[in-house]
């Protein structure tokens, strides 16, 4: 039992490391009902918990309207900017050029969201090229939305698109999703190093977690739960109960994340 | 105290989940804090449920942590038995619980087919468990309504079907869920709030499903102790037949 479990266990917030999620949105979501998923709300059940940090896209932004999802991402990161670094979710056929151009300077965001498979449009396809020369410039992570077998962003396209830009750092959200994603995630990471594999999802686990850390790396494997998608403590449980050593297990919960984020302070 | 009421041994085909063994499982409750676990077999759900039935019973024999759960088929073909020959070999082996796949095993949980054997389950006061990818809701709420003394637990609900779950409880007294991949944000804590916390369970999934999952989120619930008392072990045993508590 560590700090944290042993936190778990008195029903107590951990407090020995710093948590970052790296993949979380905010807002409704048609296709079901969340009983509350106002930032608010995902700030309360984040002092539940002991979580610093989410870096969060707008449900409305990956699902519908990019730039007023965008807007609504910025109003719940300057609500709470010590609690929420925006991902600018850049939806290729609402206008990617002009959302890259409002927000790229403002630090309210972190990083750029890509969701292929809700946008129908692959990941590898030319209408992102904004995306990878502004990451490329500026060293801005992007995370994308990864699943097994997907024609707009299976692995093969995360393969793809981190050969051509080597210098990016692409955080493959789901790190493939299923059993046979998660395996095919960690080759690609193997072979591409600017790829950082996220482990939120309904199919991945500690022991995949573990595993993911000893074949790449701790600082190659970042903590996110996808909440209010998903509920954060699935994903969190899963890094605590997955018997990472105590340095690996603070890099994967939280230090690799905010290493991440320091990519402004180096644009001089 | 835990009780996970939704765990397994025995192989599994589709992914790495370790050897499925006593030895495993016991290691993994330890590891995890469950005091005991109600636990279902493998060869029951992918290959016979008469086989997989009869042999969990010699392997849990003498682990008092480990309570047996049938697997069920309707009467028609007589594989399991007649509906009697079934639940009074359940009672007699210790079975607590018994859980049904009629995806998986080609019939539908709420047909005529079925309601023999249900209705012996649920007067042997047999618990029945069944994965919500395995059912339709309509047909969980036509089960409970044909059989008032049923009860039901719904498990692997996911986070896509608080609507439909919803409807459910409201419409019935003997439908609960089950722990295991209830992954709304915040929903174990609003079902709490509008059901009660005596309509969930505590179950894991384990070994396809990590228990650090469900452990996890009902620790960290924004639940009282009570509460947190309650789905962990104390549902259950209410739910247990007459005895098995």
């Amino acid at each position: 039992m560590n700090a944290i479990t042993s936190a778990l266990w008195q029903r107590r917030p951990q407090t020995s490391v710093r948590i970052v999620d790296a993949h979380a949105h905010a807002g409704p979501y048609s296709l079901f009902f969340i009983p509350e998923a106002s930032p608010g709300a995902m700030v309360r059940v984040m002092d539940r918990c002991g979580v610093a940090h989410a870096v969060i896209s707008s449900h409305l932004a990956i699902q519908l309207d990019a730039a007023a999802g965008n807007a609504a991402t910025a109003e719940a990161v300057e609500r709470a900017p010590d609690r929420f670094t925006g991902y600018l979710t850049i939806n290729p056929w609402q206008d990617p050029g002009g959302e890259l151009a409002k927000w790229g300077a403002d630090p309210l965001f972190g990083g750029i969201k890509l969701h292929p498979d809700l946008h129908d449009y692959p990941l590898t396809g030319r209408r992102y090229a904004g995306v990878w020369e502004f990451a490329q410039r500026t060293g801005c992570p992007v995370l994308t939305h990864t699943y097994d077998g997907s024609p707009y962003n299976d692995l093969a396209a995360v393969d793809a698109v981190a050969s051509e830009h080597p210098d990016v750092v692409i955080i493959a959200g789901h790190a493939g999703a299923t059993p046979l994603g998660i395996e095919r995630a960690i080759e690609v990471a193997q072979r591409r190093p600017g790829v950082i594999l996220e482990v939120c999802g309904s199919f991945n686990t500690g022991p995949d977690i573990a595993r993911m850390v000893r074949e790449l790396g701790a600082g190659r494997v970042v903590y996110g739960s996808d909440f209010p998608f998903i509920d954060l403590r699935i994903s969190l449980g899963r890094v605590i109960f997955s018997g990472l050593a105590e340095g690996d297990q603070a890099a994967v919960l939280g230090a690799t994340m905010t290493r991440l984020l320091q990519w402004r302070s180096g644009l001089g | 105290m835990l009780i996970d009421a939704d765990a397994m041994l025995g192989r599994y085909p589709r992914r790495d989940v370790g050897t499925g063994s006593i030895t495993e499982a016991l290691a993994r409750m330890d590891r995890f804090g469950i005091a005991e676990a109600v636990v279902s077999h493998t060869l029951s759900w992918l290959h016979d449920p008469a086989t997989g039935n009869r042999e969990l019973l010699g392997l849990v024999a003498g682990h008092s942590r480990l309570r047996p759960c049938w697997v069920l088929l309707p009467g028609t073909c007589g594989e399991t038995g007649t509906p009697d020959e079934f639940v009074t070999g359940a009672l007699e082996g210790g079975v607590c619980a018994v859980r049904a796949y009629p995806a998986d095993h080609g019939y539908d949980l709420a047909g005529r087919d079925c309601a023999a054997m249900l209705a012996a389950v649920a007067e042997a006061g047999l618990p029945l468990l069944v994965d919500a990818a395995q059912t339709g809701w309509a047909a969980v709420e036509s089960v409970a309504g044909a059989h008032p003394k049923l009860r039901v637990v719904v498990g692997a609900i996911g986070y896509r079907q608080l609507r439909q779950a919803a409807g459910v409880l409201s419409r019935t007294g003997n439908v609960y869920l089950g722990l295991a991949n209830l992954s709304s944000h915040c929903g174990l804590e609003w079902l709490v709030e509008r059901y009660g916390e005596r309509r969930l369970v505590f179950g894991t999934g384990a070994p396809l499903r990590d228990p650090a999952e469900a452990v996890t989120r009902l620790l960290w619930a924004e639940l009282d102790d009570a509460a947190v008392a309650a789905i962990g072990a104390g549902t259950l045993l209410e739910l247990l037949p007459v005895g098995a508590a």
